[in-house]
């Protein structure tokens, strides 16, 4: 595997390898909590701490844990931390918590955090790893702001909750609704493929060498299918 | 073997770990999520009684408090906070109702119904500063008598149970039960009390209520506070000691009411009687009684829509000239809970003493426009019949 440089391991996860715009991870908490700003705000947030935590501690765990009870051990891990958050959150913050709802302890089984697990901190040390959470934590936090100052500011007039003139006289209902958030995410995409042009989709045909990990994976999840065939 | 061992400590392990960091976030954080979500009640209560602090829960089982009272709590300054339910039109109104150390309504508020007009929304408002002594002042809505009354008399439920977890003691018997023990008290031999359809033109009576066993009757003279129950002996004796003049005219009402005999009349004789009138009856008296139907919610509907099929059945009685002596709703099938209320006396007793040009002054029911029109067009036949019959159509 060829080393990255520490900055790229950080910057990575803002655009080029964008969790939510370029991986396609997360996308149920990432339609269902970008109805307002400061929902997905706290949403990013949470992720990322879970993230960051979990990153760590799996990367320092990587020699310990077998690897046929890797992923229980990293459910585990992962539910913990986002029990932790979830139980903090409630404490601390309770009017988020009840913004979050459910999504909150959904976050245990959101791909992004298991897939950084499996992908990333599973196999590198434990300062890039927790570079790494940060890097794809804050590329998910401003995916999900970008999606909801889209949504929130044309489906309820409002920003982070303060109203704007005129959009609050004309909203456009359905992009508080889940119609709009596809709509919004579909075309975000097709921006975020517009700046890195289309480089991580073009590079290869559908196949494992075109997946936008591939540099990380080195087609480990391609031997892995093959194992198990 | 050892393989499996070994993945089976590192997950053991590792649940254990995260099992202790639970604990000790738990163990942070659960004060202060139980003390926001004490917050977060109080912050209902403090609605309805903005300066208490320190709210606690009494136990309910302690007292004997009005049925009406569902939750209670009281607060640092003595004051107390009463959830209660109340059906207005529908049933389940939750209210919320604040009373300070001294006895006054510090706020009311209704937390959920089902009334259709909103009334309930604000009528709260106009019960604070109230007293036990001067809630029943309040004026009610008209248009939604039903609704506000029963606020009020919840918010009257709360100032009596405030008096009653004050060590005082007050009446906190259901209008039912002080009629009954009213009736009781003018009757004592008599038992079970029904009311009786009063087809005569009586002076100074409200209502009579006839024993099941026989022993006689109860005249009622007046209305509200100043109601006055007479027994009346099976010999048309009044029993109760009352003023000679009130013992002269009970008796001389029960003497007509025991003369009186129906006669029915043959209604094909009328060939223009409308087709709703089922039977019609000419007391002694010279009075009529009247049995008609009207279409209600349940068979007029929305013309498409009929729940029940059934009309509204109403029985009247009136004068000569067309007065109404007594209505009473004899059978429906309205809609359970809002057009139902047509068999309540709140709602027919309204007709009594209206006549053809006033009878459409009453308070409809709230929600069910369907069914007041149709009662009024049952009404409204009772006095065309008495018409034709008395051959002034």
């Amino acid at each position: 595997m060829k080393k990255e440089n520490t900055m790229s391991v950080l910057l990575k996860g803002l655009l080029r390898e964008n969790p939510v715009f370029v991986l396609i991870l997360g996308t149920c908490p990432t339609l269902a909590t970008t109805t307002t700003v400061t929902g997905a705000f706290g949403m990013g947030l949470a992720t990322l701490a879970v993230l960051v935590c979990s990153n760590i501690v799996i990367s320092a765990l990587r020699k310990f844990i077998p690897d046929t009870v890797r992923i229980p051990c990293y459910i585990v891990v992962i539910a913990g931390f986002v029990t932790v958050v979830q139980m903090l959150i409630q404490a601390f913050i309770p009017d988020l918590y009840e913004t979050l709802g459910v999504y909150l302890a959904l976050i245990t089984v959101n791909c992004i955090i298991l897939g950084r697990a499996e992908m990333f901190a599973g196999k590198n040390p434990i300062g890039r790893s927790a570079l790494d959470g940060i890097g794809m934590g804050l590329g998910f936090t401003l995916a999900l702001l970008a999606m909801a100052t889209v949504r929130e500011v044309l489906g309820a007039g409002t920003f982070a909750g303060m109203e704007i003139p005129f959009l609050v006289d004309h909203k456009i209902e359905l992009m508080a609704k889940a119609p709009g958030g596809l709509m919004v995410y579909g075309i975000l995409i097709a921006v975020v493929n517009k700046i890195t042009k289309g480089k991580v989709i073009k590079k290869k045909e559908f196949s494992c060498a075109g997946c936008p990990a591939a540099a990380e994976c080195a087609g480990g999840c391609a031997e892995a299918v093959k194992e198990e065939q | 073997m050892k393989n499996h061992i070994k993945s089976i400590l590192s997950l053991t392990v590792i649940c254990a770990v995260v099992t202790v960091l639970l604990a000790g976030t738990n163990m942070l954080t659960a004060p202060i999520i139980e003390k926001n979500q004490a917050a977060a009640a109080n912050e209902a209560l403090l609605v309805v009684m903005p300066d208490g602090t320190d709210f606690a829960a009494v136990d309910l089982t302690q007292y004997t408090l009005p049925s009406s009272v569902l939750e209670a709590y009281s607060e640092a300054g003595g004051g107390h906070v009463f959830k209660l339910t109340a059906s207005g039109y529908g049933p389940n109104m939750i209210i919320m109702c604040g009373v300070d150390a001294a006895g006054t309504v510090t706020g009311a508020v209704c937390l959920s119904s089902n009334e259709t007009l909103g009334h309930e929304k604000t009528y709260g408002e106009s019960t604070k500063g109230a007293t036990a002594e001067t809630i029943d002042s309040v004026a009610t809505i008209s248009g939604a008598t039903m609704t506000t009354e029963n606020y009020r008399n919840a918010v009257k439920d709360a100032l009596n149970s405030a008096i009653i977890l004050g060590g005082g003691s007050v009446d906190i018997r259901t209008e039912e039960e002080i009629l009954a023990d009213n009736l009781a008290a003018a009757l004592p031999a008599g038992d079970t009390f029904t009311e009786v359809f009063i087809h005569e033109a009586l002076t100074d009576v409200s209502a009579v209520y006839t024993a099941a066993n026989g022993a006689g009757s109860v005249y009622v003279t007046g209305e509200g506070e100043d109601a006055l129950f007479v027994g009346v002996g099976a010999d048309g004796v009044v029993v109760s000691d009352v003023d000679a003049a009130i013992k002269a005219n009970i008796e001389a009402q029960a003497a007509v009411l025991a003369a009186s005999t129906l006669t029915e009349i043959d209604l094909s004789q009328y060939a223009d009687m409308p087709k709703q009138v089922d039977k019609a009856y000419k007391t002694s008296g010279g009075n009529y009684v009247i049995e008609t139907h009207g279409s209600g919610f349940g068979i007029n509907g929305d013309h498409y829509y009929n729940p029940s099929g059934e009309y509204i059945y109403v029985k009247v009685a009136l004068t000569a000239d067309g007065k109404v002596i007594n209505c009473v709703t004899l059978a429906q099938s309205e809609t359970d809970g809002i057009g139902s209320a047509c068999a309540d006396k709140e709602f027919y007793s309204q007709f009594n003493g209206k006549d053809e040009t006033t009878y459409k002054d009453i308070d409809a029911i709230s929600g069910a426009t369907l069914t007041t029109n149709g009662y009024k067009s049952a009404v409204s036949k009772a006095f065309e019949a008495v018409k034709i019959m008395e051959g002034v159509a």
